[in-house]
């Protein structure tokens, strides 16, 4: 299962930075266990995420299913919308280069996350 | 592309590891999608991690043991 010491790798780097932040040392035994948490909570998520599209008759889940799913903390979600809204910017700004390359005009598709920002703390870590 | 030199989860690992669970074989990820969610599970990650490594400096600890995640797991589940 290549899958999961991918993100028992992942998990580790993760669990070293904040060693390094708090100045404490994880037990081989925690790591793993977080590891296993979060594979096995991917599948509650894959799960929601899936019914979230279907239930707005999509097959591809997107941007709006990843916010509905981090509702449930408000740092979080606002984490999640700053960041959702930043990548739809900076795909705004390859799209208009690459409109300026092919100088014909296509319609143009407005994401629907372009929402204005809310004040944003710092707090993305839920301190 | 901002790098703080912070790791994360892959693009690619996330997409996989979703894939392994949707029931219709026909959903995918889009793009931008992943990319949140990779940034969402680097967030439970670290939460669960500095949440367990704050239970343990409140019970005088420098190590940090599965019986410290064991109490904060309830909460980081209901609020993921």
């Amino acid at each position: 299962q290549r899958l999961k010491a991918a993100v028992h790798y992942t998990v580790g780097c993760l669990c070293g930075e904040v060693e390094e932040e708090k100045d404490v040392q994880f037990s081989k035994q925690i790591i793993a266990a977080i590891s296993d948490i979060t594979f096995r909570h991917c599948e509650i998520f894959a799960k929601d995420l899936e019914m979230f599209a279907r239930h707005a008759k999509r097959t591809t889940i997107t941007t709006e299913d990843v916010k509905l799913l981090a509702r449930r903390s408000n740092s979080l979600l606002k984490h999640i919308t700053k960041m959702s809204e930043e990548l739809a910017s900076s795909n705004m700004e390859q799209k208009e280069k690459k409109k300026k390359k092919s100088s014909t005009a296509k319609a143009e598709r407005t994401p629907g996350e372009q929402e204005s920002a809310v004040t944003e703390n710092e707090d993305s870590n839920m301190a | 592309m901002a790098e703080r030199g912070a790791s994360g989860f892959r693009k690619d690992t996330v997409d996989r590891l979703l894939r392994l669970h949707f029931r219709d074989g026909r959903t995918r990820v889009n793009a931008d999608a992943q990319l949140l969610m990779a940034e969402f599970l680097k967030v439970f990650v670290r939460e669960a991690a500095s949440r367990a490594a704050r239970q343990a400096q409140a019970e005088d600890l420098r190590n940090v043991e599965t019986e410290q995640l064991e109490k904060v797991l309830p909460q980081l589940l209901l609020d993921f």
